[in-house]
């Protein structure tokens, strides 16, 4: 069985690995939601498949040539027509309320200061990463404060950015806590995929995307991947994702933040 | 005058190659776009090579780049397009409809050469130095548009060059099928008494017209930022990324439709000629694919829901490409339908037909999937996109094209395709087809990312290379059993049982004819009494009626 799509998933839900057709095992709250949808569509378009070609295959075998019977003359009927024009459209709608309600659930991100704010910015062929550091603030960065030390454009004017916390193809997050993304590129679109984390979202050069979020369910190492060609380096184009305990995190962190020049 | 001499076949190699009959130059597009069907194949086994034995090193990264942007290009502009359009829609549009020739036959011949123009324009880019394009089918800017982003040197302008004269090509050839199809039906022949096969191309025409403009100037564009130092896909200088995935997808997906609705038009025609059945909902096809050809240019967002595109936009895209799904399933129900209580022969051509809805519904299925915006936000990008694009232009597209080849080669040649080679083609290329792309669904739920050239790389994708590998052995017989093809044309051209005017018992205008037909086709023009699919009228003797025959009065009481 199933759940309905529509279901509100509890944060924190119970650790599981998705049992559907290899698909990695699922560590985000958002991720269980969207594997739900994925279960559901798989479900009906097996069910509108086995039954499209149990019917297909039967006629061709039951309707094969045979002598002195002829093909029946038709040439249509306008009550079938409509039946099967209006039951697929209202397949299709239910399944749209169910995507886009689910789109605009995963889209919003937790309100401010109540998630860790991390800022990915994709380049070729690597990832810089920069945590808010003790004051929990990002502080402003701009494309156009880039130089060839400040890769990211940080503003030092900005109070907040002095003790940004900037890190190399590595994030680390605490298991439980919301987490909102800033995604950003400095040269070509980039792709931030982490399958275990079923998210996905380019990255463009001269846009901030900030609608990316997620709650990790369990701790674990996972490799967050470029899926976007970026160039001749593309492919080997990761960084590792970390989820740790909250203690860890916080060890962690404080380590990093005292590291920082 | 002896058959032979009747033929519309040029005897000499000038006529081959600069007449301007649509039925030579139908051969001259057949010719050369089966020959990129193998450029394009031999680049993919190149691209399933290197996945599946990364350790081998066949491929380094930029020149694996190369293969699948190329390997694409070609399918897309110089195989499956032409073969539909240019060479089936050029053969048979006059023929079908009651005309000696195309409106404009100058023309169709242009429209050929600038398609051969811009074939050679690819190829040579291999040779260019820096190699070819190398960022994708879809070019995304800015790695396109950058020479330091991308390194291709002079291969991405080539390639824009090359795509603006296919896209001009393809205009020319639009507004001639379209004058052809208004101007020069023969009397009787209303628009609802022609056949899908001319439906589907009027309506693709359409599309190529309003679409590929936009293509033209995109590939313009895109070299104006490469040589003329122009910023429009430029962020650091006030251009906009996302601009070229807008102009590209929206030629890109009515695109997807002009690959596809040919394809369905002529698998119709077929299915009711072997079924001996009407067509189920004649006009309901009509009505379906002119839906699907209008709404083709409202779902080109569903190409970037992942791209950075506002979220509402997202919205109203997954919108639009749920609607128009309803379309694409009254198409399949009908012809399920018309096979229903039919008399089924199962010929060559109806075999290839018949996998055809086999496979599209498939491919149609699993595009659910991406429609849906949080599930295509995993999918996207990923193998299950590679195996869906797969199933709808190979396993639909392809197999539509080898249902027409060998549905009308009696007509061409005038000899039958070999029956024996034509079925064990047939049954191989089903078999490694889907052993072929059907686990590529696996891998990409799995996570397995598109355009990488070494899965191994990466830690989660370790555990799939025994399928990868798997996927790639069947490629490659895939790839072999397409020999057959090509050595059943060539050996039936020789050796072909001698093909009567119409050894389907068709009732379109083109059985009426020769095989193969005369240059100017009709000697006289005919008179069309009634619409394509008058098969197994109860009382008549014969269970078909060429639409140049009255209906019987016995007949039209029932």
């Amino acid at each position: 069985m199933f759940e309905s799509p529509f279901a509100v998933t509890p944060l924190l839900a119970e650790v599981r690995t998705s049992d559907l057709w290899g698909l990695p095992p699922c560590v985000t709250v958002g991720g269980h939601q969207v594997d739900r949808l994925i279960v559901a569509v798989f479900v009906l378009t097996l069910a509108v498949f086995v039954a499209v070609h149990a019917v297909f295959l039967y006629s061709l075998v039951k309707f094969r040539r045979r002598e002195g019977v002829a093909a029946h003359h038709t040439h249509g009927d306008r009550r079938l027509e409509i039946v099967w024009t209006v039951v697929p459209a209202l397949i299709f709608l239910v399944l749209f309320i169910a995507g886009d309600r689910l789109w605009f659930r995963l889209r919003t991100p937790p309100p401010d200061g109540q998630a860790l704010d991390i800022e990915v910015v994709g380049e070729q062929y690597d990832w810089l990463i920069r945590y808010p550091g003790p004051d929990s603030l990002l502080g402003h960065a701009d494309d156009r404060l880039e130089t060839p030390v400040n890769k990211i454009g940080l503003d030092s004017d900005d109070p907040h950015s002095r003790d940004d916390v900037e890190l190399f193809n590595e994030i680390v997050v605490p298991v439980g806590r919301p987490v909102h993304l800033h995604l950003r590129s400095r040269d070509v679109i980039h792709s931030f995929y982490v399958p275990e984390f079923r998210i996905n979202q380019d990255m463009v050069p001269g846009r901030e995307i900030g609608w990316v979020s997620f709650t990790a369910t369990r701790t674990g190492k996972f490799a967050f991947v470029c899926n976007q060609l970026c160039g001749s380096g593309h492919t080997g184009m990761q960084g590792t994702l970390r989820v740790v305990t909250e203690a860890e995190y916080q060890a962690w962190m404080s380590q990093k933040e005292s590291a920082q020049p | 005058m002896s058959p032979n001499s009747a033929s519309f076949l040029p005897r000499t190699a000038g006529e081959w190659l600069f007449s301007r009959n649509h039925k030579v130059v139908a051969l001259q597009y057949l010719a050369t776009s089966l020959f990129f069907l193998f450029v394009g194949g031999f680049l993919a086994l190149l691209i399933r090579w290197q996945v599946a034995f990364p350790g081998e090193h066949l491929l380094d990264p930029g020149a694996y780049n190369m293969a699948f942007t190329m390997h694409a290009t070609i399918m897309v502009f110089l195989v499956i397009t032409p073969l539909l359009i240019g060479a089936i829609g050029n053969f048979v549009t006059p023929l079908q409809i009651g005309a000696r020739e195309m409106a404009f036959p100058w023309l169709t011949s242009a429209s050929f050469w600038l398609y051969f123009l811009s074939g050679l324009g690819l190829l040579a880019s291999f040779f260019v130095p820096g190699g070819a394009a190398n960022s994708g089918w879809s070019a995304y800017a800015p790695l396109s548009s950058t020479a330091r982003y991308s390194l291709a040197q002079a291969g991405q302008s080539l390639w824009c060059l090359a795509i603006f004269l296919n896209g001009l090509a393809a205009i020319l050839g639009a507004a001639n099928y379209i004058t052809t199809v208004v101007n020069l039906r023969a009397p009787g022949m209303g628009l609802f008494r022609l056949p899908l096969t001319i439906w589907s191309l009027f309506i693709t025409a359409f599309l190529i017209l309003i679409a590929f403009p936009v293509l033209c100037v995109a590939a313009l564009l895109l070299a104006a930022d490469l040589d003329l130092g122009t910023a429009f896909f430029d962020a650091g200088r006030g251009g906009q990324p996302l601009l070229w995935q807008h102009l590209f997808w929206f030629f890109g997906h009515p695109e997807v439709y002009i690959l596809i609705l040919p394809a369905m038009g002529i698998v119709s025609d077929i299915i009711s000629v072997f079924a001996r059945k009407p067509i189920f909902g004649y006009r309901a096809m009509v009505f379906a694919m002119g839906a699907i050809g209008g709404l083709g240019f409202l779902v080109w967002g569903h190409h970037m829901f992942i791209s950075g595109m506002s979220i509402i936009l997202s919205a109203t895209f997954s919108f639009s490409t749920l609607v128009i799904a309803v379309p694409s399933s009254v198409k399949t129900f009908n012809w399920m339908a018309t096979v229903w209580r039919g008399s089924l022969r199962f010929e060559l051509p109806m075999l290839h037909a018949l996998a055809f809805v086999s496979m599209f519904v498939i491919g149609g299925l699993s595009g659910i999937f991406m429609a849906m915006t949080p599930v295509d936000v995993f999918v996207h990008n990923t193998y299950f996109i590679v195996a869906h694009i797969h199933y709808v232009l190979f396993g639909g597209s392809l197999f539509g094209v080898f249902a027409a080849i060998a549905y009308w080669f009696p007509k061409i040649t005038g000899k039958m395709l070999g029956n024996l080679l034509g079925k064990l083609h047939f049954a191989l290329t089903l078999l490694f087809f889907n052993t072929t792309f059907f686990p590529m669904h696996t891998l990409g739920l799995a996570g397995m990312m598109r355009r990488i050239s070494d899965p191994t790389k990466y830690e989660h994708l370790v555990a799939l290379q025994p399928l990868n590998q798997f996927v790639t052995l069947n490629a490659v017989c895939l790839g072999l059993t397409q020999l057959l093809f090509i050595w059943n044309l060539l050996r039936s051209l020789r050796h072909g049982r001698r093909a009567g005017s119409n050894p389907w018992n068709a009732n379109t205008l083109e059985w009426t004819v020769a095989s193969p037909p005369p240059p100017e086709n009709f000697e006289k023009i005919p008179m069309v009494t009634h619409g394509p699919y008058e098969y197994s009228i109860p009382g008549l003797a014969a269970d078909f009626l060429p639409q140049d025959q009255p209906l019987a009065e016995a007949a039209k009481t029932h």
